[in-house]
């Protein structure tokens, strides 16, 4: 019981402990991974007997204090925290960091574990406040003016979206007369009058959407996750990204929210596909390529049958891993080369290290779905979820437009020659390398095996194969003819706008669907 | 372009109108049917013995939500602290001008504005006030010492690792004091001191103590945002 | 009726508050919006709050006086301190940008910024 408590808050008592003792700080750190591998392995323990634990801090009661609950979720997030951390442990080994950072690296992993067990619309305030400074502060770490103006982007942007949260919240405890997420669902049930549903919950899904990674709201996404240094991002696009798609799925067991989250899914996958197939600068592409990977997890958020949110679950898992092995093993490239641009990797690809050159294909394959990779997985739980041929159509023009965007790094694969790489980043490539391809037996973990039975079936490997050679075939001409969109929706002021006309798109598709 | 920045002027402004509008429309603004908040009232004073319900609230019902806040705080100082830390200490091009007057209203008005702040953080269950405003108010007393003369010359009458010992220690005591119970055999956050009787001094359980603690964080906070915010002022 | 007005009133200073982000160049004044737009919220959580005739919620007599919902109160106070902090921080990213850039103006910057990447 009182794991859910200790998880976030050892976390925060590791950050002071690095500031005040700073010799010690990686020995601190390897500490936290262990006492959070021995903690998440007893919440499963507990949590494959009970199903789901929950407990008021204070033991005051539901309605007064502060509710924190355990499920399935957390502890798919927990595990990918569990990873992620490793990972970026081993990648940052032999630098020269200040303790500063490896206190915020602890801030945010508490945060991180605060959020997924929140149930309380204040509580996930305040946390992903903190997790807003937090990240700014590390997107900011370099001290580079790019990097400076990215991050003080995110944060007005970040800001505003919080602000817009905090309206709905207050209109939800007007109008429910309580913070508490399970009471605010029973409150529903029995009120008569629920017209004010309509704005708190187009207030409350427009805020998290800034946080989130929704196209239409996180215009700052790009530009942070690109200008930050390789481990940040990863971090970021692989971890605090999907803290906003968690709250949205506490929020849609609540709140009607399924129509609109389909839309906003489709919305934001095919806005991020057509935004990186002419993107060329690595980093950019793959920020983009998270916008996109969004609206996989919204359009099963959306569907909201028990198979489509497990494909939620073990699809957020796996992009976390390779989107993280991503940035990591592009982040090690463009250090080896010093160059951002695709062509030009490709041209000095003898400097780039071959293992860091095998990450980014193991990435690759990955995110691309082929069958026993991890992305694969969840994309044929998400396919069987859903019962409409739209919602369908939909998952396989992303897959080919992933396809097709990510043809541009093929040159980049052929292995002769290859630079020097210090060993604590190949195993750092290996640790999240090695779940990406034994990935479907770590599901076994979480997923009933009813669901898998009922979504692994030939068609639809045949169909996963044909949209990626389809994608490889035509990739050259269709990257080629490509029309350019605008790029000047990403400046600050367009963002804020486009945020608003996005709270009245979400408040129309929550009117009509 | 201009037809750009006009049309992206009108655009903008529609929306912000339709945004006002629209909440101030679909408010729905219908009298709750339950009293809310008499929860809080009725329960607070008997379990908790503080007699400000808001300091109950935050210290004690909700002190989760206050220790990420506390969080936030301490962030904030450290990202001032870490980022202007290698910024050039401006010459003082401009100091500000020594005046009799500042100097001898700070040499007046600086005791009883921190004891003030004292006052504030350690009455904090009683009447308004609490850990955050009394550091705050104790914090600028310093403000006006430092104005009146110069922020290095009071900076260097702090020593500063026992400075920042104290910070990092009192933050370190507010993350694990929930986790005390947790030793004596019952689950974290749960009160430990008993309520006592309303309206005394020495009464709310571990109101006081929390107050404490969050009034020196703050007050250490404050002085070093403003240390550092008028040591490397910048110009344009 | 305190309500309605307060919620009214804050309703409005949120949309002046954005209109002030979106419109004004100069990076201090779209700070100071920032800290309109939080502070306009926090208005409207405590006017919800209030009652007709209400005091404040310090238990000091009677029983049954007026007294106002103290929640919001206690959430504005987490609220304020957030507001607080995220005002310094982006106060002092300011400052870095405006002593590489020396300029305030957020176009300028933007467009020297996009000029450096693009070399």
């Amino acid at each position: 019981m009182t794991i859910i408590v200790l998880l976030p808050l050892l976390h925060f008592v590791f950050a002071v402990l690095c500031l005040s003792w700073q010799r010690g700080t990686r020995g601190i750190i390897v500490a936290a991974l262990l006492i959070d591998a021995i903690l998440l392995g007893a919440l499963f323990a507990v949590l494959d007997q009970a199903g789901s634990i929950s407990i008021t801090l204070g033991g005051w009661g539901r309605n007064v204090g502060i509710e924190l609950v355990a499920e399935r979720t957390s502890l798919v997030f927990g595990f990918l925290t569990l990873f992620l951390e490793g990972s970026i442990l081993l990648y940052l080994w032999r630098e020269h960091l200040q303790p500063y950072f490896f206190m915020l690296l602890h801030l945010l992993l508490g945060a991180v574990f605060a959020v997924l067990f929140a149930q309380d619309l204040f509580n996930i305030y305040v946390i992903m406040e903190l997790l807003t400074l937090v990240s700014f502060l590390l997107v900011g770490y370099g001290k580079r003016p790019y990097q400076i103006w990215a991050s003080l982007k995110y944060l007005f942007l970040a800001s505003l979206g919080m602000g817009i949260y905090l309206l709905g919240v207050a209109v939800v405890y007007y109008h429910a007369g309580t913070l508490n997420l399970g009471l605010i669902a029973t409150q529903l049930t029995e009120q008569q009058d629920t017209t004010w549903v309509l704005l708190a919950s187009s207030l409350l899904v427009t805020g998290i959407a800034v946080k989130a990674g929704i196209f239409v709201f996180s215009l700052w996404l790009p530009a942070a996750h690109a200008s930050a240094s390789p481990a940040v991002s990863a971090l970021l696009s692989g971890l605090v990204i999907k803290m906003g798609v968690v709250v949205l799925l506490k929020l849609a067991a609540i709140f009607p929210l399924s129509g609109s989250l389909l839309v906003l899914g489709s919305l934001t996958g095919i806005l991020g596909i057509i935004y990186a197939i002419t993107t060329y600068e690595l980093k950019y592409m793959l920020a983009f390529h998270t916008l996109s990977q969004i609206g996989y997890l919204l359009i099963g958020i959306g569907t909201g049958s028990k198979v489509a949110l497990s494909g939620t679950l073990c699809y957020a898992f796996a992009h976390g891993l390779f989107k993280g092995l991503l940035f990591l093993a592009a982040g090690s490239a463009i250090q080896a080369t010093g160059k951002k641009d695709i062509r030009e990797l490709i041209t000095e690809r003898s400097n780039i290290p071959l293992v860091t050159r095998a990450a980014l294909l193991i990435g690759t394959l990955g995110i691309i779905g082929l069958p026993p990779f991890a992305g694969f997985c969840g994309k044929a739980l998400l396919n069987a979820g859903t019962q409409s041929y739209v919602t369908q159509i939909v998952l396989a023009l992303l897959s080919f437009g992933t396809v097709v965007s990510f043809a541009k790094l093929i040159p980049l694969f052929r292995f002769e020659g290859g630079g020097y790489l210090p060993r604590t980043k190949s195993l750092s490539f290996l640790i999240l390398a090695l779940p990406i391809g034994l990935f479907f037996p770590l599901t076994h973990l979480f997923v009933p095996a009813w669901q898998w039975q009922a979504s692994l079936n030939t068609s639809i490997f045949i169909k996963n194969l044909v949209v990626i050679g389809m994608g490889i075939l035509l990739a050259r001409p269709i990257v080629n003819h490509f029309p350019h969109l605008e790029k000047r929706f990403f400046r600050l002021e367009e963002a804020a706008v486009v945020i608003l006309s996005g709270f009245f798109l979400v408040f129309l598709l929550l009117l009509f669907a | 372009m201009r037809y750009r920045r006009i049309g992206l002027i009108v655009y903008a402004t529609i929306l912000v109108c339709c945004f006002c509008g629209l909440v101030i429309a679909f408010f729905s603004y219908q009298e709750p049917t339950r009293e809310l908040g008499a929860i809080y009232l009725s329960r607070a004073p008997s379990e908790t013995g503080a007699a400000n319900i808001v300091s109950a609230i935050y210290l004690n019902y909700r002190l989760y939500d206050t220790l990420f806040e506390i969080l936030i705080f301490s962030v904030a100082v450290l990202g001032v602290r870490f980022y202007l830390s290698d910024y050039r200490e401006k010459e003082i091009v401009e100091k500000i001008p020594e005046s009799q007057i500042v100097r001898t209203s700070a040499d007046l008005f600086f005791p009883p504005i921190f004891l003030i702040g004292i006052y504030l953080t350690l009455s904090g269950h009683l009447s308004p006030g609490g850990g955050f405003s009394g550091g705050v108010v104790a914090g600028t007393a310093l403000l006006l010492c430092a104005v009146a003369l110069g922020a290095n010359t009071v900076g260097k009458r702090f020593h500063e690792p026992t400075l920042r010992w104290l910070e990092w220690g009192v933050l370190l005591v507010v993350l694990s004091l929930p986790l005390l119970p947790i030793v004596v055999g019952r689950l974290p956050f749960t009160a430990l001191l008993p309520p006592g009787t309303m309206g005394k001094v020495i009464s709310g359980g571990s109101i006081p103590i929390d107050n404490l603690l969050i009034g020196i964080r703050v007050f250490i906070g404050t002085w070093v945002i403003i240390h550092y915010f008028m040591r490397h002022r910048g110009e344009v | 009726m305190l309500m309605i007005a307060g919620v009214i009133v804050a309703v409005i200073l949120f949309g002046i508050g954005l209109l002030g982000m979106i419109f004004r160049r100069d990076l201090i004044i779209k700070l100071l919006s920032l800290g309109l737009v939080n502070g306009s919220v926090m208005l409207c959580l405590v006017s919800l709050g209030s009652r007709a005739n209400g005091i404040a919620p310090i238990i000091r007599g009677p029983e049954n006086a007026n007294y106002v919902n103290p929640l919001p109160q206690a959430l504005v106070l987490s609220a304020i301190v957030i507001n607080f902090a995220i005002l310094a921080l982006a106060l002092v990213f300011v400052m870095l940008l405006v002593e590489h850039y020396h300029s305030t103006d957020s176009q300028r910057i933007e467009h020297e910024i996009k000029r450096e990447r693009e070399l």
